[in-house]
């Protein structure tokens, strides 16, 4: 099978979106960012200066009053520009995403997809920002609630989802008035590059959309400058309670998405071959590094003979993914975005063989197709007698490792679950209706999949999430992004 | 070769399409006769490309199982398209009826792996495969006038 062309051919030099115009950072910091597949050199990234960080808020705060009075439907119009310049580049956007992060190009097409109807949920302003309103709360006077924008907010984005992450909040804030900076990953830059000059093409005025590049400096300023009224965060537990507590010190909003440590619960009823497919792309599809990855599998029964078939399924199947370059259309699953991912990866299978559990599938000696460096590459990994106390069993490893649990009955699965200090996502396979309800009416946790391996709501449902998984109080996408990036105003009138 | 992926059998039902479709128009050349018949498989077959990718385009998200979605024998659906130099107007018939038959079983096989999965994907593939199925009804009229 043909390997696509690679849409990236020469070394880019990164550069800020400020205002409407594209500025080459001042700073001597430069990561290079690297195609993990294939190790070649991408682009060169700029951790930018505090300067240039200043220049943002204040063109985003500028360009506030503006576009605030813009009507709804012209801001409207705005993201359907935007939408169509997205269909038009598509398979060009979906490209990057495979050569700076490594997913498969399926996986990347996935994204990209995800995200425009993010941008397709927020030309839809006009109706989703209406209030509400009744007469005659006492006799001749009415009240009413209208929504509106705040001001700027920032976005700092994690390096799984280069390209769709962002489109979770900015395309909710710029429909609703408000004025949006993001910070890229600056592992993986180059996504939001591309996405920014498709918003520059699509004529939002400049300082509305911002972007600059950087690392921790960066977000510590985005946090503490009292101009921002919001910032939206996804990435591990440890950092988003300190973007947590740092929004909270300087009363601004938040929206923190964070770890995870999904179970999927299979029953004995479950469809087998559905499941089975089901799981794969859980666990291992983006190799793993997506908080709504499967981590914990828990085959529910007292049986022996359903464990041992379901689990000898599960392994065959697993033994068999082709792992390469991801725009080899054949490919499975590509390698983990960084060495650092690799190897934490290899350090958690390590961890995992002196806590006692049997490693069944070993990924550290990685099997690649085609022939590429294995810095980056790891298979996947599968390990059965885990318990929930073990670090592979409570821990989030972020990686293709699957660890593999028993319980006897629904009740102990469910229990489990809920014993974990996460609650982002858990999903039971099975046919029977009653358990199926028993598990979604039971389990601590934001999204809930039944007979679904990777729970990700829709643009126009929240992304949900519980425990140390999301802190805050409304979440991205849907209404709860709408209600998030405005605040609501009460009117009580009466004429005499 | 086994196909996994989405992507891997959008392509090869591509690849399927644009050398039957070069298949046709070849006999449209050769069979004047019947070349309206020839040019218009050509156009559908197009259309047909189209349709997929709409369907894959559309519904492909980072939630569904595309890289596991299929298991797809290549060598299954594998025939030679090119028709042989003094093949006469039956030969020629016989063999658009065997193309045919490989591709409305690759239709039918992959939306069949994969109706579970992928959403409106092997609805799409379904549909190809019934509209083929007319095709092969026509070609058929044909060698038994």
């Amino acid at each position: 099978m043909a390997i696509l062309e690679e849409s990236i051919k020469e070394v880019m030099e990164l550069k800020n979106y400020i205002n409407g115009e594209w500025v080459e950072s001042k700073s001597d910091q430069i990561w290079d960012v690297f195609n993990p597949a294939t190790r070649k050199l991408l682009a060169r990234v700029p951790m930018s200066t505090k300067n240039e960080v200043m220049a943002a808020i204040k063109a985003a705060q500028e360009a506030f009053p503006e576009w605030r009075r813009t009507t709804p439907l012209a801001r409207a119009r705005c993201l359907f520009r935007l939408k169509e310049l997205l269909e038009k580049n598509f398979e060009q956007l979906s490209r990057v995403q495979t050569m700076e992060h490594g997913k498969t190009i399926d996986e990347s097409r996935g994204e990209t997809r995800r995200g425009i109807e993010m941008v397709e949920v927020g030309t839809g302003i006009p109706s989703l920002m209406m209030g509400y309103n009744l007469e005659d709360i006492a006799t001749g006077i009415d009240e009413y609630v209208i929504y509106q924008p705040l001001g700027v907010f920032g976005h700092i984005a994690p390096f799984n989802f280069p390209f769709m992450v962002p489109l979770w909040y900015s395309p909710f804030a710029l429909a609703t008035g408000n004025t949006f900076i993001v910070k890229p990953s600056p592992r993986d830059p180059i996504s939001q590059v591309k996405l920014a000059e498709l918003v520059d093409e699509a004529g939002f005025p400049p300082g509305v959309y911002n972007l600059v590049h950087g690392g921790a400096e960066v977000a510590q300023i985005l946090m503490e400058h009292p101009d921002i009224k919001g910032i939206t965060f996804v990435g591990t537990t440890s950092i988003g309670k300190e973007v947590y507590r740092k929004c909270g010190e300087t009363c601004k909003r938040a929206i923190v998405q964070v770890s995870a440590k999904n179970f999927l619960l299979v029953m004995p009823d479950a469809d087998i071959d559905a499941t089975i497919a089901a799981l794969l792309t859980s666990f291992f599809g983006n190799t793993g590094q997506r908080c709504l990855s499967g981590a914990n599998l828990v085959i529910v029964g007292k049986e022996d003979g359903f464990y041992r078939n379901f689990l000898n399924r599960f392994l065959e199947a697993t033994s068999k993914i082709r792992v390469g370059y991801g725009l080899d259309e054949n490919i499975q699953m590509g390698p983990m975005q960084s060495v650092d991912g690799k190897e934490r990866v290899i350090k958690y299978i390590e961890t995992g063989m002196k806590e006692g559990a049997k490693i069944i599938l070993d990924g550290r000696k990685p099997t690649i197709t085609g022939d590429y460096p294995d810095t980056c590459f790891v298979n996947p990994t599968i390990f059965e007698n885990v318990t929930p106390d073990m670090r592979i069993g409570k821990e989030e490893i972020f990686g293709p490792l699957a660890s593999v649990m028993r319980a006897e009955d629904l009740d102990e699965a469910i229990n489990m679950a809920n014993n974990s200090n996460f609650g982002n996502a858990a999903s039971i396979f099975t046919s029977n209706g009653k358990a199926a309800r028993e598990f979604q009416y039971r389990v601590e946790c934001g999204n809930i999949g039944i007979n679904i391996g990777i729970v990700a709501p829709m643009a126009f449902f929240p992304f949900s999430g519980m425990k140390d998984s999301f802190f805050g109080v409304l979440h991205g996408q849907g209404r709860d992004a709408i209600r998030f990036f405005t605040e609501s105003k009460v009117v009580i009138q009466r004429w005499f | 070769m086994i196909i996994n992926t989405c992507s891997g059998a959008m392509s090869f039902a591509k690849d399927l399409e644009n050398e039957s479709a070069q298949f046709y128009q070849n006999l449209s050349q050769r069979l004047v006769k019947d070349k309206d018949i020839f040019l218009s498989f050509v156009k559908e077959n197009g259309e047909y490309i189209m349709q997929i990718e709409r369907a894959y385009y559309g519904v492909i998200t980072d939630a569904i199982e595309g890289c596991f979605a299929f298991n797809i024998d290549t060598e299954e659906y594998a025939i030679r398209m090119d028709l042989a130099e003094k093949a006469n107007y039956s030969e020629a018939l016989a063999k658009a009826i065997e193309i045919e038959e490989k591709i409305i079983k690759f239709y039918s096989d992959a939306a069949e792996q994969s109706k579970s999965l992928m959403a409106d994907v092997p609805r799409a593939f379904k549909m190809v495969a019934k509209k083929r199925n007319n095709r092969y009804s026509i070609l058929k009229s044909l060698l038994s006038q």
